[in-house]
């Protein structure tokens, strides 16, 4: 369970104050899929890191009761100088897991090869995205954080990451920020929908995307 | 198990695995990676010690000058190069933020400990050399010596946590930082004794816990030879104080982070 209570966040900019979010509230019960919808820059990035405990909120409460991955997107959460190996090395002894077992998870998910012995920051972007979304499986959390993911890669990559995410986790809850309607309507259950800091949760999702369409 | 238990596994599991990586990052992966964090330090020190004692008077106000500044410039590194590797740590490292079990206090932690036991394998090879040479001799009081030492690395890690907290709230501490370590070699301790002083002078500097420290440190190579003033009442009192103000701005400092 993940409860979000009046979530406001604020950034600081040459001393202007300027408001992402707005007392956002929202909650997610274990299984659920949530989808976050919002134009560029509506603060569902920033949602995303909140949940995920990467920044703090100004303002407000975020309670949770299951296990949270870290935001699954297109950067972050690696270091560049390591290699593949040593980030996957460092990810599992930081969550307890065995390496051989994440290793071979990973090896056979993201198909990097033998781009795993090379620094990181030799990948390209969506090498890197296979990589951190690859090793999120293998860490099996609770719940997902996706931000916009599903979309990288190639449609192989694609069609295996539907399979892992939403067939074989279909159990997991997830708080998945995307633009693609088919995706939502087939694994969501509720949106949450942003604008100008103002978040509002909808049921009806062929009535949060008229609405997000007409933004 | 209880979960303040699980957290404090959890917590040693996370540190460990960050100063693994750190080594990694800093020192690569060959095999001389952890070597340089024993050759570090020695680096500065002993080409910096062998200078001197070729151009300074090896017997000034009494004393003999080697361990005088032996005992002086090991403290001195520590205090430097933790406050150095602990500038903008949270900014360098935001990538582990990324992942919910791993805090900033983790990654002090990490940090620190790394900066200290590289210095404290330092100090042990460095007496070695010096030792073997006869440039100096065992510390008369050693355990006034250790006392005075563990002063050194909690003053040290105490200012880290305060540094290290405040420089991502305004730059320019970046800025006083570089005077101010350089100008600590001056006023620290490191150059004198407080017995040295004249009176009046002498109580303002025992303000200072790093001062009451290096007289400890002092007290415990020389001996009943010299007259040192350490008072570890007052020193632990000031230290914790100022640990404490440490830990309070680096619990809000989190909130000052901003990641891309």
């Amino acid at each position: 369970m993940i409860n979000a209570i009046d979530v406001t966040k604020d950034y600081r900019t040459e001393g202007r104050v300027n408001r992402v979010l707005s007392n956002v509230s929202f909650n997610l019960a274990k299984g659920e899929k949530l989808a976050l919808l919002g134009r560029n820059g509506s603060g569902k990035s920033t949602l995303i890191r909140l949940v995920g405990g990467v920044e703090l909120p100004t303002r407000g409460t975020i309670e949770q009761t299951m296990s949270v991955s870290w935001p699954i997107g297109l950067a972050g959460g690696f270091h560049g100088s390591l290699t593949g190996n040593d980030n996957m090395r460092f990810i599992a002894r930081v969550y307890n897991k065995p390496f051989d077992q994440i290793k071979a998870y990973v090896e056979d998910f993201a198909e990097l090869g033998k781009f795993l012995s090379e620094p990181m920051r030799t990948y390209s972007t969506g090498m890197k995205a296979r990589f951190m979304f690859a090793l999120s499986l293998a860490i099996d959390f609770d719940c997902y954080l996706i931000d916009e993911v599903i979309a990288a890669g190639d449609q192989r990559f694609q069609r295996r990451s539907h399979e892992e995410l939403f067939e074989k986790r279909a159990d997991r809850s997830m708080i998945l920020a995307s633009h693609i309607g088919e995706i939502i309507k087939a694994y969501c259950s509720r949106a949450l929908v942003l604008h100008r800091g103002r978040g509002k949760v909808f049921t009806d999702l062929d009535l949060a995307l008229d609405i997000y369409n007409d933004l | 198990m209880s979960s303040f238990w699980r957290g404090l596994v959890i917590q040693w599991r996370v540190v460990g695995a960050l100063i693994i990586r750190e080594i990694y990052t800093r020192f690569g992966r060959e095999s001389l990676g952890f070597a340089w964090i024993v050759a570090e330090p020695l680096v500065f020190a002993i080409p910096v010690l062998f200078v001197w004692r070729a151009v300074r008077d090896p017997n000034e106000h009494g004393i003999s000058l080697m361990p005088f500044l032996w005992s002086g410039y090991l403290p001195l590194l520590l205090f430097r190069h933790l406050g150095g590797r602990i500038l903008l740590f949270i900014r360098a490292n935001v990538p582990l933020l990324y992942h919910q079990r791993v805090t900033i206090f983790d990654i002090f932690l990490a940090r620190a400990l790394l900066e200290i036991f590289s210095n404290l394998t330092a100090l042990v090879v460095s007496f070695a050399v010096f030792y073997t040479i006869g440039a100096v001799d065992v510390p008369r009081d050693l355990p006034m010596f250790y006392l005075g030492y563990f002063y050194m690395i909690w003053w040290s890690v105490a200012v880290a946590l305060v540094i290290g907290a405040l420089c991502e709230r305004t730059d320019w501490v970046q800025q006083v930082w570089m005077p101010y370590s350089y100008l600590y070699m001056m006023f620290s301790g490191f150059f004198y004794l407080a017995d040295w002083l004249p009176p009046s002078l002498r109580n303002v500097a025992l303000y200072q816990p790093y001062t009451q420290a290096y007289e400890m440190i002092r007290g415990g190579v020389f001996g009943t030879t010299i007259t040192t003033y350490g008072d570890p009442a007052y020193t632990t009192f000031a230290l914790a104080i100022l640990t404490l103000f440490g830990l309070w701005l680096m619990r809000d400092s989190r909130k000052y982070v901003v990641i891309e």
